[in-house]
């Protein structure tokens, strides 16, 4: 056990390369900054805790989203009875400076791409982010969700279909709704 | 409507990107301490079990030396033996213990030749004497400690501060040393007490002993830890010289100023022992008893 001495210095290097990588991860995932910062601190706790399990420097960086992606799911199950539009997310736009209708047509935008993600079956949304945000290669990312290669081909191109799909017809009904 | 990537740079909008700036801090020091507490429990976990290994590994040779079997089994398990030497916490190489004197110039009334305790105070014949027999007494027993003879007092005068400054000072070579040394599992600030010596002596067995008195702060964020330390350093002392500890000293500082650097580490507590009254010889029995007490702790204690 190599590593034991410099634990202190490993987790402090492995927190300050990834957090923010993480953070993103967890944000698009959850949809509340609060969240996703407790989230954060979810995941280097466990990486942390389960420091003498980690494979090779090499992998070290899809380990740790596999952490993540385990912490955003059993986040998504227990608050899966809480409604998503909890005021969480929608409050933290208020303090905006910006001029009242900015605000208001940002915010429906917000809205929008905030509840079709969120409508998204948690698997799909792993695979969105990882691939789209995260920018993880396809390899990578049959790696952190723990699945095969095609499976992830596949299930990102039915996300993003349905993503599209989800955000055309928001927006064609934001439209209708204004001209109404 | 979109590319994809039009939909990714949405997605980035939505959310603020950026986690909040003392989030990041906060969570930072979180798991270095995490860690810090992580490294020293792996430590303790592995003691037992290279003790039992040891245990047994002598069992087996003995019961081979004395029933005669095989001689090139027996040289076999002298090697596994050899190989498996312990890596007991105690004759460790690394230091195990820390000690200090935030008030190094503290003196006796026999070193600093007066009888008034405002002025008990001597630049060489002073409390530091006690530590360093401290330190010796330790490593007679296989413990490895540091001494830190920073000159506080010097330092102050220097920088013109006040004397309540102190442990401001001596806070910065500790902090270096348990940056330095991962080993260091108790730290000792050593002080004497000012009280008068029919209040800090007793006799035992005919010699007169400083007696002891363990001090924590409340306002440590370690205090629960501290304060067990401290408790368990008196239980143990007064087991085996009953009266020779005064007890421990719960100082609760409302000001939240004087944590005695007892936040920096679980095991800390600042001692005084005996006071002005007493000389070095006395001083030094205790102190003996003190070493005998500490080493016990850590050869026993699965703390």
């Amino acid at each position: 056990m190599p590593d034991q001495e410099n634990l202190e210095q490993m987790i402090h290097q492995l927190y300050n390369r990834h957090y923010l990588e993480v953070y993103r991860f967890l944000i698009c995932f959850s949809g509340n900054q609060n969240d996703a910062e407790d989230l954060t601190q979810e995941v280097f706790m466990r990486v942390l805790n389960n420091s003498s399990t980690i494979p090779s420097l090499i992998n070290v960086k899809t380990w740790i989203f596999s952490i993540a992606k385990h912490v955003a799911v059993d986040h998504y199950r227990k608050k899966r009875f809480s409604s998503l539009f909890t005021d969480g997310f929608f409050k933290q736009f208020r303090s905006l400076e910006k001029e009242p209708n900015e605000i208001v047509e940002q915010n429906e935008l917000k809205k929008l791409v905030h509840t079709a993600i969120s409508r998204l079956k948690p698997h799909y949304r792993a695979v969105v982010i990882l691939r789209g945000i995260n920018e993880f290669s396809i390899k990578e990312t049959s790696f952190i969700l723990q699945c095969s290669e095609s499976k992830v081909k596949v299930d990102y191109h039915r996300a993003i279909k349905e993503l599209r799909k989800k955000l055309d017809m928001k927006s064609v009904e934001v439209i209708e709704n204004a001209n109404g | 409507m979109q590319t994809d990537k039009d939909i990714f740079n949405l997605i980035k909008e939505t959310y603020p990107q950026e986690p909040r700036e003392e989030f990041v801090e906060s969570t930072s020091n979180k798991l270095k301490q995490r860690a810090r507490k992580l490294n020293r429990k792996k430590k303790i976990k592995r003691f037992p079990i290279v003790s039992a290994s040891i245990a047994i590994c002598t069992l087996a040779l003995s019961w081979f030396f004395f029933y005669g079997e095989t001689n090139l089994f027996t040289s076999y398990l002298t090697s596994l033996g050899r190989e498996e030497k312990p890596q007991s916490i105690v004759n460790h190489q690394d230091p195990l213990v820390f000690i200090y004197h935030s008030h190094n110039t503290e003196s006796f009334f026999s070193e600093a030749k007066t009888d008034d305790s405002n002025q008990a105070f001597h630049e060489d014949r002073n409390i530091s004497l006690v530590g360093e027999r401290l330190r010796q007494s330790l490593l007679n027993k296989g413990v490895n400690s540091i001494l830190d003879k920073t000159d506080i007092m010097g330092i102050l005068e220097e920088k013109g501060l006040p004397f309540s400054q102190s442990y401001t000072i001596s806070r910065d070579p500790l902090n270096a040393a348990l940056e330095k040394n991962q080993s260091i599992k108790m730290v000792f600030d050593i002080h004497r007490d000012s009280a008068k010596r029919i209040d800090t002596t007793v006799t035992l067995n005919g010699k007169d002993y400083p007696r002891t008195a363990f001090v924590v702060s409340q306002s440590s964020d370690f205090f629960e830890e501290n304060l067990e330390f401290a408790e368990l350093l008196h239980s143990k002392i007064e087991e085996k010289y009953p009266t020779l500890s005064r007890g421990v000293l719960i100082k609760a500082d409302t000001s939240k100023q004087n944590t005695y650097n007892q936040d920096l580490i679980e095991q800390s507590v600042l001692i005084e022992i005996g006071g002005v009254g007493n000389t070095l010889e006395e001083e030094y029995r205790t102190v003996d008893i003190l070493a005998e007490v500490i080493e016990d702790i850590l050869r026993n204690e699965p703390y």
